[in-house]
This record gives structure tokens, sequence and C-alpha cells, in this order.
């Protein structure tokens, strides 16, 4: 039956600050989530199984790895830390639960620390007892636990949660999937066989056949001295065929250093191929990230003018902030220029008419012509009046044409005030037009500032975020590319890079001739075996030569034995990865193509994702390689003719995955493990409500997921007070 | 004097404010300090401007100290350049006929140096407003009591009902 993790809890273990009962995740089968910030307790969680297992501890610092002795002060919570006075002492621990089919076992690791001085974090300020591992046992029937006291029953029952051979498949960090699959070491594709088959027993029967046959050679040896006088010819081809296989020896012995070269000159390769596509990366989320800089600012820029201007709406006609509320100053004004336009024309008129009395008021005398019968008289020259002829020039026509211009004669502009003020309140109404007509307006217009503000706003905070997130992949980008040394120049990498492609090809040219000469040896050796069989006096008893040609047969068929069970894994191996991978990537865009195990020269396999046509799938992502890698994990575990009977702990598996890839995670891993445990920071997000992101919300929906936890951390809080809060959510 | 003589030798005076109030037109003028706590003015004669409606609003007129506890600015002519936005204020002003004590008509027949005094008593009308208006935003100001935000003088001038109406 699997091993099935039920719980695991903490006592003042980093962050996970109070006792067994306050910090205690409840796990089920299948697939269990633990969602939490960069900080809120991911590594902590990981570094609780690095201590079960392996009583070590990883420093998230420096990413070494230190003896949980002489770690400890720095595992205990810090807030714990502060609450124990000196001389007091205060206890650190990691409580697990779980069980098999029948049985239960509880394991319980801590460690007593006392304080001896002032300073918190002082390695000297504490003195460190280590406890015995604690480890109960219970069966599903008898709900109390006993303890087990036999040192080596504890150590098999930790063993057995994950077995120490399949840790590496199923207890691990994200970046580590890069490193534990490496089937271009051929050490590592051998390791992942061997966890699955029985091929360690063939290359022992091989070894054993060898012998036999060495043994019945030798024999048959000596029996052919003894019993022939002498036969030059037959002692020359023995001695002929000796030397043929001390050369055969040495070729293999060449070929061995020519494909450990290959495979070295391969990894420098695979890292540098890495490494560059990090400096490419690197530089275009640099490019990135400067061009969202520039247009943040541009904007930001744009906000801070619009702000400032706000305020200048008051004074600007088109907007006309400043006249809100003068309505009826303007009313008034128009009131005001009405009366005086009204007095000042009565005023003119009077003035016209006491200075001027006759010019002001011209009356005609009675039959006068109107304005129509004065103008024909004036055209036709006669006077209807009188009816007589009124010449152009004479006095008759001059007359008629002062009496038609007569109203032009009052109309002479002349000061009857003192200062003509009538201009300026008339063009003060003309010139203020635009502030006249927005009253009704203004209110709207200040709405839509407002909205306008919240756009830039807006665009602001998205800029902003969108390049935090630039800025966050940059970094993590860094981490990564720290591991390599002195490679950080680009022609530096370009030429190491084309220095490890010259020696693969040159190592891949020796291989082959090697092999060449190592076949044409193998064959020399077969011939010169059969002359010599040829030349062997016919008296040898029959026994020696069969017993020989038996051993003979048996080497080579166990050889061809061993080959084709590692063959055949590897091919199962293949298929296996191919249907994970499939479903890995159901949600992603790359689709049609397949995983390929390529034999390389040394005797490893590379790992390509090629199309139909045999062509590699260019432009993978970091993400896809690690998906790549983790389909063969699965692939690795789902192989196994039996059912895989361990639980996967994986720390933050998905940090390089697309959204795509983390769903197509979630579903496939129950196909393979029983149960697991994944840590993630990826479904979290700090702004939303519920604190997980879409795909998080979805999980916590799907029947796949059966827990799902979220960690928090008040940041606000000093070091000291900090504690992880555990919250289940599923 | 014409219409055009009437304005230039209007427009040709600079209003002044007490010294006492620099702080208040500091605080609120990109004049004063750039690190601002509130919501400012561009130059001196926009918030100038706006106290001074504030204070038509609010109907608080504020003589000024004796005049060497004064200090003058830019004149009227040059408050916000090819704007008609002082065209505007001036309407504001004339309207004020019972403040300022004169009959439209009137002006036209007085002699230059009365209507000189006009054109002084339209500018000590314009300053004591505007001292009336800075001294209520000194009140908000000193007592905490103004909105810290962007749209402040907008909401405060919104609220701010105009007493003439």
């Amino acid at each position: 039956m699997a091993s099935i993790i039920n719980s695991i809890s903490f006592k003042n273990f980093f962050n996970y600050y109070g006792d067994y009962d306050t910090t205690r995740y409840d796990f089920e089968e299948g697939v269990n989530i633990v969602v939490a910030d960069n900080g809120a307790g991911k590594s902590k969680f990981f570094n609780a199984f690095l201590w079960l297992f392996y009583d070590t501890v990883l420093n998230s610092d420096d990413k070494r790895t230190y003896p949980v002795k002489d770690f400890a002060v720095k595992i205990i919570s810090d807030k714990a830390k502060n609450e124990t006075l000196m001389g007091d002492s205060v206890e650190t621990g990691i409580k697990l639960e779980y069980s098999t089919g029948r049985y239960k076992f509880q394991i319980v690791k801590s460690f007593i620390a006392t304080r001896i001085g002032e300073k918190l974090s002082d390695f000297d300020s504490w003195q460190i007892t280590l406890n015995d591992v604690e480890v109960d046992k219970t069966d599903h029937v008898l709900p109390k636990y006993k303890p087990i006291y036999d040192a080596e029953e504890k150590h098999r029952v930790i063993n057995q949660l994950i077995l120490p051979t399949l840790r590496q498949y199923s207890f691990f960090q994200g970046e580590e999937v890069d490193k534990m699959i490496d089937f271009t070491k051929k050490s590592s594709i051998e390791d992942a066989v061997r966890t699955l088959t029985n091929i360690s027993k063939y290359e022992d029967i091989a070894k054993i056949v060898q012998d036999i046959s060495n043994k019945a050679y030798n024999d048959l040896n000596k029996q052919t001295k003894s019993t022939s006088d002498h036969n030059d010819r037959l002692e020359s081809a023995i001695e002929l065929k000796k030397s043929l296989e001390i050369q055969l020896e040495q070729e293999n012995e060449k070929l061995n250093i020519q494909k450990e070269l290959y495979e070295t000159a391969e990894q420098e390769k695979n890292d540098l191929e890495q490494n560059f596509a990090n400096a490419e990366k690197r530089k275009e989320l640099d490019d990135k990230i400067s061009q969202k800089s520039r247009v943040l600012r541009g904007v930001k820029e744009d906000y801070d003018n619009f702000l400032e201007g706000i305020n200048s709406r008051f004074f600007d006609g088109g907007f006309s902030w400043i006249s809100l509320g003068f309505e009826r100053s303007v009313v008034d004004f128009k009131d005001k220029i009405k009366d005086f336009r009204q007095k000042r024309y009565e005023k003119r008129a009077l003035l016209n008419a006491t200075e001027n009395p006759n010019d002001y008021f011209t009356i005609l005398p009675s039959d006068s012509p109107d304005a129509v019968t004065l103008e024909q008289m004036i055209e036709s020259e006669h006077c209807h009046v009188c009816n007589r002829s009124a010449e152009k020039g004479s006095d008759a026509h001059n007359y008629l044409l002062k009496l038609k211009n007569r109203p032009n004669e009052t109309d002479s502009t002349r000061d009857f005030v003192k200062n003509d003020l009538e201009d300026f309140f008339g063009n003060l109404q003309i010139n203020a037009s635009p502030f006249l007509n927005k009253f009704e307006a203004i209110p709207q217009s200040v709405l839509r500032t407002r909205e306008k503000e919240l756009e830039l706003k807006k665009r602001l905070d998205k800029l902003n975020s969108e390049l935090k997130t630039l800025k966050a992949r940059r970094k993590d980008i860094l981490i990564a590319g720290t591991e390599s040394e002195g490679a950080d120049n680009a022609s530096d990498i370009i030429n190491q890079y084309k220095g490890s492609i010259r020696r693969i090809e040159q190592a891949s040219g020796r291989i082959e001739r090697l092999q060449n000469n190592i076949s044409e040896l193998k064959t020399k050796i077969t011939n010169t075996d059969k002359e010599i069989t040829s030349l062997r006096p016919k008296d040898i008893p029959e026994g020696y030569t069969v017993s020989y040609e038996i051993t003979q047969d048996l080497v080579e068929a166990t050889n061809k034995a061993q080959a084709r069970v590692f063959d055949k894994m590897v091919s199962l191996l293949e298929s296996h990865a191919n249907e994970h991978f499939e479903s890995l990537i159901k949600y992603n865009d790359i689709k049609g193509g397949v995983l390929s195990f390529e034999k390389t020269p040394s005797g490893g396999i590379s790992l390509d994702y090629i199309d139909e046509l045999g062509n590699d799938v260019s432009g993978a992502s970091e993400g896809f390689q690690r998906m790549k890698k983790f389909a063969v994990v699965m692939a690795i575990i789902s192989a196994n003719t039996s059912q895989y009977n361990y639980p996967l702990l994986a720390d933050a598996p998905l940090s390089a995955f697309g959204k795509a890839f983390n769903k197509g995670f979630f579903e496939a891993i129950p196909d393979v493990f029983p149960q697991s445990i994944i840590l993630v920071k990826d479904l979290y997000d700090k702004d939303l409500d519920g604190k997980l992101t879409d795909l998080g919300q979805k999980l916590l929906e799907s029947n796949t997921i059966r827990t799902l936890y979220l960690n928090e951390v008040d940041e606000e809080l000093p070091q000291i007070e900090r504690t992880t809060k555990i919250e289940r959510r599923k | 004097m014409n219409s055009q003589e009437f304005r230039n030798n209007l427009l040709l005076k600079r209003p002044r404010y007490a010294v006492s109030r620099i702080p208040v037109l500091d605080a609120f003028s990109e004049k004063g300090s750039k690190s601002a706590d509130y919501s400012r003015f561009g130059p001196y004669y926009e918030i100038y401007i706006y106290a001074m409606m504030l204070g038509i609003k609010k109907k608080q007129r504020l003589p000024l100290p004796p005049r060497d506890l004064t200090k003058d600015f830019i004149e009227m002519g040059k408050w916000k350049r090819d704007s008609s936005l002082i065209d505007f204020l001036l309407m504001v002003i004339f309207t004020q006929t019972d403040n300022l004590q004169i009959d439209w008509n009137e002006l036209e027949d007085m002699g230059q140096e009365d209507l000189n005094k006009v054109i002084s008593s339209v500018v000590n009308l314009i300053e004591e407003y505007a001292n009336g208006g800075l001294a209520y935003l000194e009140e908000l100001w000193e007592n905490g009591k103004l909105d810290n935000s962007h749209y402040m003088f907008i909401d405060l001038y919104n609220t701010s009902s105009n007493n003439d109406n």
C-alpha cells in the first residue's frame, strides 16, 4: 500500500511559531496544495522533510545545506527566541504522521535550545540539545501509538515514506528537475533504468559467465598444450589472439576516455545553452523593462501634469470653472449695460434736441415726398411736387439731394459725454464670452476631469504592476544565472559554446573510428579463434571444447539480453514520457510534436522535442524544458511495473512554467502519484480579495484537488514578531 | 478719457496683498515650496483671483493694512495673457455698483481726477475681496479643515454659496 502523509505540524520551526497543534497541515490522498508568497513558509515546509530524511536544512540565503545541529539557532522561530528569557529553554521540532495500508506512523524530530546569551541570533547565545528521534506506530484498529525503540526500525520507518533510491524523483525543488534528469549523461539514464528494472542482475550474470568462459578457455589451452607436443602455428595463433585481445582492451579504454570527453563537452554545451538562453532572455527582459519604464515615465509625467493642471481649469476659457456660481453677476451686468445704453441714448437725444432743435427735429411741410418718390424725382431730374424740371447741377436738383441725405446729417459724431465708456463696457461683455456660457457644463467638466484622472491613474497602476512583474522575472533569471561562474561575458559564452561543440565533434569522430577499430579487432579475434579451433589437436577431451563454446554463447546471450532490457526500458520510458507530456501540455499551443529519446555516441540519451518531420521544435522556453523533464520523471515512476507507492513532495515545481502548464500539471500528477503535496506561489495574488489567482480559484473548485492551504505572513511586523498563519481553504 | 484709456489705466494697476498673507499664498501656489502638501495653483495671480472670487461668493471684504505692510505684484493686464479672463473678472467687479458707489453713466461725465479715483476704488475692491478670500482660506488651512485632494479648490468653490444669488 502506498505511503500517505496524513499531517505535518511544526513547533517554533522558522516562522511557524507556536506548538504543533497551532501549525498543522492535514493532508489527504490525491493532490494537496500549499499556496504561499515568497517568504511565507514554502521552503521552510520543504526543510522539514530535509530534516526528516537527512537531518539537514537548506539555507535559502546561500542555497547550501547545513546539518540541523549547526544551524539550529536559525531554525528556531525568531518570535519564540525573543520570548525566551535568559536561562529558559525553547523547543523546536517537526512532527509527521503517515500511514501505509495497515499501519500509521508518527515521527517527531526536535531539539531544545537554552538561552545563555543576550544576542538573539548569535549562535553562542544558545545551547542546543538534539532530542532522539521519536517514532511511534499504531495499526488502524488500535488508536494508540506505541513507541519504536530500535534505531534500525526507526530508520526503516522514515525511509519507507519515500525510498531513498526514489527520492530524487519524488522529493525536489523546482530547479532540481533540470539537474536530476539529464539523460545525456549515461549515468543518469542508467540510474533511471536501474531503478526501474532488474538490469543489475543481468550485469551480475554477465560478469559470472564471463569469468566462467575465461576459465573454460584457460583450461582448454592448458589441455591443448599438454596433449600436443609441438605446434608452432597453434602457438602463434593463440599468441596472436592474446595480443589482439590486449589491443581490444586498449581500444576499449580509449573509447571510454573519448566517451567521457564527449559527455563532458555535451554537458558543457547544455549548461552554456541554458546560460546563453538566460543571457538572451536577460537582454530581452532588460529591453522590455527599459521600454516599459520609458512609457511609465511618460504616463507619470502626463499624470503629474494633469494633476498640476487641474486648478488651471479655473482660468482657462475652455473650462471656465471660475465662473461657477456667477450666473447672477452676468445677468446683472447685462441688465446694467442695457440700462446704461438706454440712459446714454436718452442723454444724447436730449442734448441734440436742446442744442440744435432744427437739425434734430426736421419737420417737412405737408405733401413732402416719401423716400421712394424722392429717389425717382432725383433720377428723372423733375420735381413732382411743383411739377418743374430739376436738372442735375441746378438748385432744385441740389435741394432734392439735400432732402434725400437729410438723416445722415443729424448722425454726425460729436462728443456728448466727457468719457465715452460704451466700448469699455461693451467690449468686456464681448471679450468675456468664453466665460459666460459654461455654467451648466462646469459640474460635468469637473466630473470628466475626475474620470480622466482615474483613467490615467489606472493606466499608471497597470504599467507599474507590469514593470514590477518584469523586474521580478529579471530577478528570477539572475538567481538562476548565478550558478555559472566566469561566464558572464556574452562573447565568452559564445566562444566556450563553440569550443564545446568542436570538442563534441572531435570526440564523436574519434568514437566512431575507435568503434570501427574495435569491431575490426573483434572480427580478427573471432577469425583467430576459428583458426585456433581448427588447429587444436583432435585428441583433446570433448568436454573442454564444449564447455568453452557454451560459456562463450552464454556471454554473448547475456550481453544481448542486457542490452535488450536496457533498450526496451528506454523505449518504454519514451512512450510513457510522451503520454505524460501530452497531458502536461494539454492547455498549451505547442502541439503535434513528440519527445524523442535519441541515443548519443557516449551511450546517453538526448531528449528532443521534434515535429512530424523530425525537426527540432525551437523556441522552447525554460518552463517548457522543465516540463519535458518532468514528463520523464513521471515516466520513470509510471513505467514501474508495480504501482508507485510514495508521495510527491515538490517545492515550487511551477516556478518557470506558464499558466497553461500549471493547469496541465495539476491535472496530470494524480495519474502517477497517489499523493502529492505541492508548494506554490504562482497561485497567490495578494491584490485579489481571495488572494488566489483565477487558476487558484478554479483548482479550489476542482475535484482533483483534495486540500488547499494558504500561508500568510504579516510583512508589516518586524521579523521577531512574524509568524506564518495557515488557513485551510479546502 | 475714452474706453481704451480707461481700460489701460485700470489694467496698469498692480493690486496689493497684505504681507501677512504671504504664507498662505506660498502654500497654495507654485511659487512656494516644491514639496507641497496641498493641491496648488500656478502663479500668484491664480490664487489671488481664486481668493477674490471666493471673497465675492462669501461676501468677505477685508481692508488691507497700511501700505507699508502690503506688497504689490504684476499688473492686472498681465494676469493670464492672451485670455479674456480679466474681462470676465471686470464684468463681475463692475456689477458691484453698490460697493463701488458708482453709476456707470455718471462715470462718463466725471473729470479725470474723479475717474482715477473710481479706478482706485475698483482696485481697492479687488484687493479687499482677495484679502477676505485669503483670510478665509487661511483659517481653513490653519484649522486643518482643508480636504487634501486634487479637487480641493473646486470642491470648496462649489460648496461656497454665492451670497449674491
